[in-house]
């Protein structure tokens, strides 16, 4: 029986969310273009790179941290939440002053990015074989 | 000083109530998610791999909720 380690989980989750944002990103830009024009094309655009960027980092950082000594692990992994909130608030402040953006595009493609590599990460996270004992 | 009296002399934006809010939930549920893991860790460290694991899916489920309410004033602006 072949057993994954953290590392394969947290590799495969990155892949397959990337994957499901991507086209995500493709169908609302698709969308967004017909429905506002330009603006909505940009608007699904950057709502579906800000999802990538935020949902990648907290798998990542738990990749590295997962590494590391416990209190290390913790603290790579809540200081890069906070950092992140921090991040994704001047990211969202920074999107509402420009002109050119559809605001409805940006919130319609980063939640369902979201949810989406939520469900993802269920999915994996169910199917894989973490041994017990490690 | 009532209640309504105290209200009319408030000014300001509103949206800043909102951003505090969506930190605040988010905030509590990482925190319970996290100190629950160390605990379980400290009763059993052989399991902490697959204990970080679990974590990390919680931690991403409670986030979810901080993003989608600070992404919350492309719509509601």
């Amino acid at each position: 029986m072949k057993f994954d380690n953290p590392q394969t989980v947290f590799t495969k989750v990155l892949k397959l969310g990337t994957l499901l944002i991507v086209s995500i990103a493709i169908l609302g830009s698709a969308i967004g273009f017909f429905a506002a024009g330009l603006p909505g094309l940009f608007g699904a655009l950057a709502g579906a790179a800000i999802a990538l960027v935020f949902v990648s980092l907290t798998a990542l950082s738990v990749l590295v941290g997962s590494k590391l000594s416990l209190g290390a692990f913790y603290g790579i992994v809540l200081g890069g939440w906070l950092l992140k909130m921090v991040l994704f608030m001047i990211a969202i402040s920074v999107l509402l002053q420009i002109e050119d953006l559809n605001g409805v595009a940006v919130f319609g493609t980063l939640v369902p990015s979201i949810l989406g590599s939520l469900a993802v990460d269920a999915y994996v996270v169910t199917k894989s074989k973490i041994p017990a004992v490690s | 000083m009532d209640v309504i009296n105290i209200a009319a002399g408030l000014t300001g934006n509103l949206a800043v109530i909102g951003y505090g809010l969506a930190a605040v939930g988010p905030g509590i549920g990482v925190g319970l998610v996290v100190s629950k893991t160390i605990e379980s860790i400290a009763r059993q460290p052989e399991l902490a791999a697959k204990l970080q694991v679990t974590m990390w899916l919680g931690i991403a489920f409670t986030e979810a909720l901080a993003l989608i309410g600070l992404a919350t004033p492309f719509i509601f602006a």
